[in-house]
């Protein structure tokens, strides 16, 4: 298990998450592999327990209840490197949540996103695109303005996402961005062009470690407003994309942007209907 | 990954099942490996419509050889070494000439991984010019979830790549003595790296993946692109057929047309919830087109394909 040292750099690292010490401390966290055929009938907690301590310590955590807050994805993903994941919010939730966790238990950088929600926008659907890894539970654990926290979870049955090499069908402009409205306004899709290389992949060509190149941040400004930000690790899907929907229109126009590691190069483009 | 995706997601489930069986459990599949003369020195062996989480899922592919006056050239060779050995058997009781081709029509493991049962054996190994690296991309993932389809201890030689290349646009003819073949790469379309054989003397096609009957068809490299090919294909004039997967059949147009069908549906169908800025969660929760009765293990390929090509047609 880990030493105290090790929990120090991964509580830092996941309260302030420097992308190249989140990837150190998050690589501690390496889970050892199981032989295949002694796959369990449930995943193993994994990452989970030390997560949630260094997380969110000893404070409860609500997890009843579908209609307040639930996680989808495909429960045998038909894509393990690019697997949906929509976390819904209720009434109660909706316009009240100050931050949203997802973490991927049993990846190898378990925590995929943290993402701080502005009051302004009252999101009932946040949606990401995830590698995963192996057998596991995917939680998402919500905070709201008012200190409470909720967490759903779903389990996906999977394998290799995270070690799949880069896609044939990568490629493309890298940082060009996409917007889809849907919903009459109150939905959008927001997707870059980013390999998003998780550090575990294989050249296949010459045998080497493709090095991590992956966007560690995001923001989602209309006008002076940051409506959104968001932490993002290795565990987001080739090609990123997240999908927010609200109750009312969004605001117009809206700008997105992007950094990625280790080069900080930085991808931003402007929604206007 | 396509090209290296390919069955990835649909077939671990089912060979995390399957690679805790003993290889004790294998059966000689020498005794029971049927072959079909389907016209003059143009020898099929049928692959099984078998669900992948089935035992026998190394023998779903249509696979087997064609006979000139020199040598045999083989066409792919199934998912084993077990099987390649067993068609390599199987080769012997037809003709004594010696094997100077094995010709693989794309990268899927159910095609791919005999090839070893014919290396070191003279044979030139012909494929795609994209199959190298198609092989390359999946060879890790061939390696730890199959091992039970592969000679013990598993080794990444194992996974045998071409000698001869055929690009996109360059026909190849093969001459097996008084015997022609003529080998076409196809741009993107099942996979990325997809050959068809064409041997004149019997106007026989070997279609590979291109042509799925009655089993599902699985995309992984471009809906478009398929339906390009598909159209292609029409257009030649052939006496019979052999798909990748279902039986040999001397009618084209009735073999196409279900699959261009089943394709123009998932084109239409994903293009739609693209346009109405639909997620690919939502993709994949809509319901299935009728085309699902048409079609044999159906939901191992259609939830695969809605990502697929969601993901193709995305950033189109």
């Amino acid at each position: 298990m880990m030493n105290s040292e090790s929990h120090r750099t991964l509580l830092e690292a996941a309260r302030q998450p420097t992308p190249l010490v989140l990837l150190l401390a998050l690589s501690l966290l390496v889970l050892p592999l199981q032989a295949l055929c002694d796959s369990p009938q449930a995943p193993a907690l994994g990452s989970w327990p030390t997560l949630r301590s260094h997380l969110y310590g000893t404070r409860s955590i609500g997890e009843v209840g579908d209609e307040l807050m639930s996680v989808e994805a495909p429960a045998s993903t038909p894509e393990p490197s690019a697997t949906p994941v929509t976390i819904h919010f209720g009434d109660g939730l909706a316009g009240a949540l100050k931050q949203v966790r997802v973490i991927i238990d049993n990846n190898p950088s378990p925590l995929v996103a943290t993402i701080d929600l502005s009051s302004k926008l009252p999101l009932d659907e946040i949606d990401l695109r995830v590698r995963i890894d192996r057998f596991t539970s995917v939680r998402a654990i919500a905070e709201t303005t008012d200190g409470r926290l909720e967490m759903r979870s779903t389990w996906v049955n999977a394998s290799g996402g995270c070690s799949a090499p880069p896609s044939a069908a990568a490629g493309g402009t890298l940082g060009e961005i996409r917007f889809r409205p849907s919903s009459a306004g109150k939905a959008l899709q927001i997707s870059i062009r980013h390999p998003n290389n998780s550090g575990f992949q294989i050249d296949p060509r010459t045998g080497d470690p493709i090095a991590p190149h992956f966007i560690s941040h995001i923001a989602l400004r209309a006008g002076e407003n940051t409506l959104l930000t968001a932490e993002t690790g290795i565990s987001i899907s080739e090609n990123p994309t997240l999908r927010i929907a609200a109750r009312t229109a969004l605001p117009v126009p809206l700008t997105f942007e992007a950094t990625d590691v280790p080069t900080q190069a930085r991808y931003t483009a402007t929604w206007e209907p | 990954m396509p090209g290296a995706t390919q069955w990835r997601a649909i077939l671990v489930p089912i060979v995390a099942a399957l690679g805790c069986s003993t290889l004790a459990e294998a059966q000689d599949v020498s005794q029971t490996f049927t072959i079909d003369q389907v016209a003059p020195g143009v020898f099929v062996h049928t692959g099984k419509p078998l669900a992948l989480d089935a035992p026998g899922h190394d023998d779903i592919a249509n696979i087997g050889f064609v006979t000139g006056k020199r040598c045999v050239a083989v066409i792919d060779t199934g998912g084993s070494t077990r099987i390649g050995r067993a068609l390599r058997a199987a080769i012997r009781r037809y003709s004594p000439l010696p094997v100077c081709y094995v010709i693989t029509t794309h990268v899927h493991v159910d095609h791919v991984l005999g090839n070893l049962a014919f290396k070191n054996s003279g044979a030139l190994f012909v494929g795609h010019a994209a199959l190298t690296d198609a092989l390359l991309r999946s060879r890790d993932f061939f390696l730890r979830n199959y091992p039970s389809d592969l000679d013990t201890p598993v080794t990444p030689e194992q996974i045998v790549a071409p000698d001869l290349q055929v690009s996109v646009g360059n026909e190849v003819a093969l001459d097996l003595g008084d015997r022609r073949l003529t080998l076409h790469a196809w741009p993107k379309a099942h996979t990325d790296c997809d050959l068809t054989v064409y041997d004149t003397q019997t106007g026989t096609l070997w279609t590979g993946d291109l042509l799925f009957i009655r089993r599902a068809p699985v995309v992984d490299g471009s809906v478009r692109g398929w339906l390009t090919a598909i159209d292609s294909l029409a257009h030649m004039e052939l006496k019979r057929v052999v798909p990748g997967h279902g039986p040999v059949t001397d009618d084209l147009a009735a073999a196409l047309a279900p699959e261009r069908h089943y394709l123009q549906t998932l084109l239409a169908q994903v293009s739609a919830e693209i346009a109405r800025g639909e997620s690919l969660q939502e993709a994949l929760r809509e319901g299935d087109p009728d085309d699902k009765a048409n079609w044999l293990l159906w939901d191992e390929a259609h939830r695969h394909n809605v990502a697929r090509v969601y993901q193709e047609l995305e950033w189109e």
